[in-house]
């Protein structure tokens, strides 16, 4: 397990790295609207109506960006929430949280992937 | 004249001859406005107790000798003033690092992280006497030239949260030592390091805290070097799956 | 003084006395510096969990507009409002710490490439952080199309 996580080092990083960076990047627009001024009632009536939402969410740019708002965060969450149990708890049992923290991330990802697809 | 003012030095005392575990002793001086922690110290240790045993050696901030945690913080003794601290001052051996003797720590772990990232100039091929000293521009200097002001003075093993955490990590300074070689354009070992640094002693363990950045004396930003190494190091990794290098599978 | 894992900085061979093992000063985990480093661990759980909850906005879109109503419903309570506004904060936090330290994590040259000056770096960040929220804003927002 320590190995293998040894080897996938770089590309877990790359992923949050990215996660990181284009994840936010891409959240604050997100949270404002939909989950926050649309709830409240701020925003026009049909700005977020289900016809304009799917519309939006399967252009070609828009499941991009769906998909980068499902699986970025996942990841950059992952990672840090591996970072803070080795801070707090200690190294000797870091290897199988981050093992479930990663596999919650790639879950999530090939699910949000499936999602986008079959949009 | 100068006015003295007594303060009050908690200072780790461990003989392991007599202690079975570090303990403090505090010793009242007076001291002078200008002094620095080490010049306390070494009051204490010529006119109070000689038994004290701590490092020192320039007395300004090159040699890297005096670095201990006083007040919690890693400081290096000789640069750490006096008038910043109040009437007591704890003085502690460096965080992170096994215990000789009283202030001095066992710095062994750190001389093998250090050799580890292989901190010279590795050429493919000696060069001949005839070619002449490498030529080397302003710019290709400033690519690394930070990273070389390193006086290995371990403040930053002393901050650093994960290496508190994780045996195996190299660490701020052999991380940013092996960098440096990396970025220096007379060097061709760039590939060796980087599978170093993908190694147990992972760049990737660190978690940019930047608790090295903030302690270092000599303005080196371990912590740049370490995050650029990372990048160094995927890249490398990425093309390696591409282009197998002679002798791997 | 608590102690650092017990092999921290371990030689590699005996030393020849005995050592105390390595040593973490009283406030290493609470100074002020070191807190503000482990909330920016912390924001992790946070970023999980909205991108679970958007997960969950995709699978309501491809459901049709009655799941699409029923999401709309369940983000008005006060939880889901109290949890997206924490996720703003901590996305605001994360960002600012972020894009300080992002600039001189690039090397000085990646092969024929150098970065641009470590300033411009971060200012193309924040600039790059306005446009993508304004264009979400105004497509999200109802504004266009």
């Amino acid at each position: 397990m320590k190995h293998l996580l040894l080897r996938l080092e770089p590309i877990i990083w790359l992923l949050f790295g990215a996660g990181i960076l284009v994840g936010t990047l891409l959240l604050p627009g997100y949270l404002l609207t939909v989950t926050l001024a649309g709830p409240l009632g701020i925003l026009p009536a049909d700005a977020l109506s289900y016809d304009r939402a799917y519309a939006i969410a399967a252009s070609p740019l828009g499941r991009l960006v769906l998909l980068g708002l499902i699986a970025l965060p996942l990841w950059k969450g992952a990672h840090h929430l591996r970072s803070l149990w080795i801070d707090l708890v200690g190294a000797s049992s870091e290897a199988a949280v981050a093992t479930l923290l990663y596999l919650v991330a790639l879950v999530g990802s090939v699910l949000g992937l499936l999602a986008v697809v079959g949009l | 004249m100068d006015d003295l003012q007594n303060k009050t030095f908690v200072v780790t005392r461990f003989d392991p001859d007599r202690d079975a575990a570090p303990r403090t002793q505090s010793y009242e001086i007076p001291c002078r406005s200008d002094w620095k922690v080490l010049d306390a110290l070494n009051h204490i240790k010529d006119e109070i107790d000689a038994t004290l045993s701590h490092r020192w050696s320039c007395r300004m901030a090159v040699c890297g000798s005096c670095g201990m945690n006083v007040n919690g913080e890693p400081k290096l003794t000789c640069k750490a003033a006096l008038a910043g601290y109040g009437d007591v001052v704890e003085v502690a051996p460096l965080a992170n690092f096994p215990i000789v003797r009283d202030l001095v720590v066992d710095m062994e772990g750190f001389m093998e992280k250090f050799q580890a990232v292989k901190p010279w100039i590795i050429e493919a091929k000696a060069r001949a006497v005839e070619e002449g000293p490498h030529r080397q521009s302003p710019e290709q200097l400033e690519a690394f030239r930070q990273f070389s002001m390193c006086i290995n003075c371990m403040l930053c093993y002393a901050a650093c949260p994960v290496v508190a955490r994780e045996p195996h990590f190299l660490g701020p300074a052999a991380i940013a030592l092996g960098h440096r070689y990396n970025m220096d354009s007379r060097d061709e070992g760039a590939r060796e390091r980087n599978a170093i640094f993908r190694g147990e002693g992972t760049v990737f363990s660190c978690s940019y805290a930047n608790e090295c950045t903030e302690v270092c004396p000599k303005n080196v930003d371990p912590a740049a070097a370490v995050n650029q190494a990372k990048l160094n190091a995927v890249i490398d990794w990425a093309t390696s799956l591409v282009l197998p290098r002679r002798g791997e599978e | 003084m608590g102690l650092s894992h017990p092999d921290a900085m371990r030689p590699p061979r005996p030393a020849p006395t005995r050592a105390a093992p390595p040593t973490l000063p009283d406030g290493f985990w609470t100074r002020p510096r070191m807190r503000r480093y482990l909330l920016f661990d912390a924001t992790g759980i946070v970023y999980l969990l909205v991108g679970l909850v958007t997960l969950r906005v995709a699978w309501a879109l491809a459901a049709g507009p009655e799941a699409w109503q029923g999401l709309q419903a369940s983000f008005r309570h006060p939880l889901y409002l109290a949890f997206h506004a924490l996720t703003l904060a901590s996305v605001l936090f994360v960002g600012v710490r972020f894009f300080g330290l992002f600039p001189k994590a690039q090397p000085a040259r990646l092969g024929p490439l150098k970065p641009p000056p470590e300033p411009a770096i971060q200012a193309m960040l924040y600039v790059a952080w306005g446009v993508v929220t304004v264009a979400l804003l105004v497509v999200l927002g109802g504004v266009w199309p």
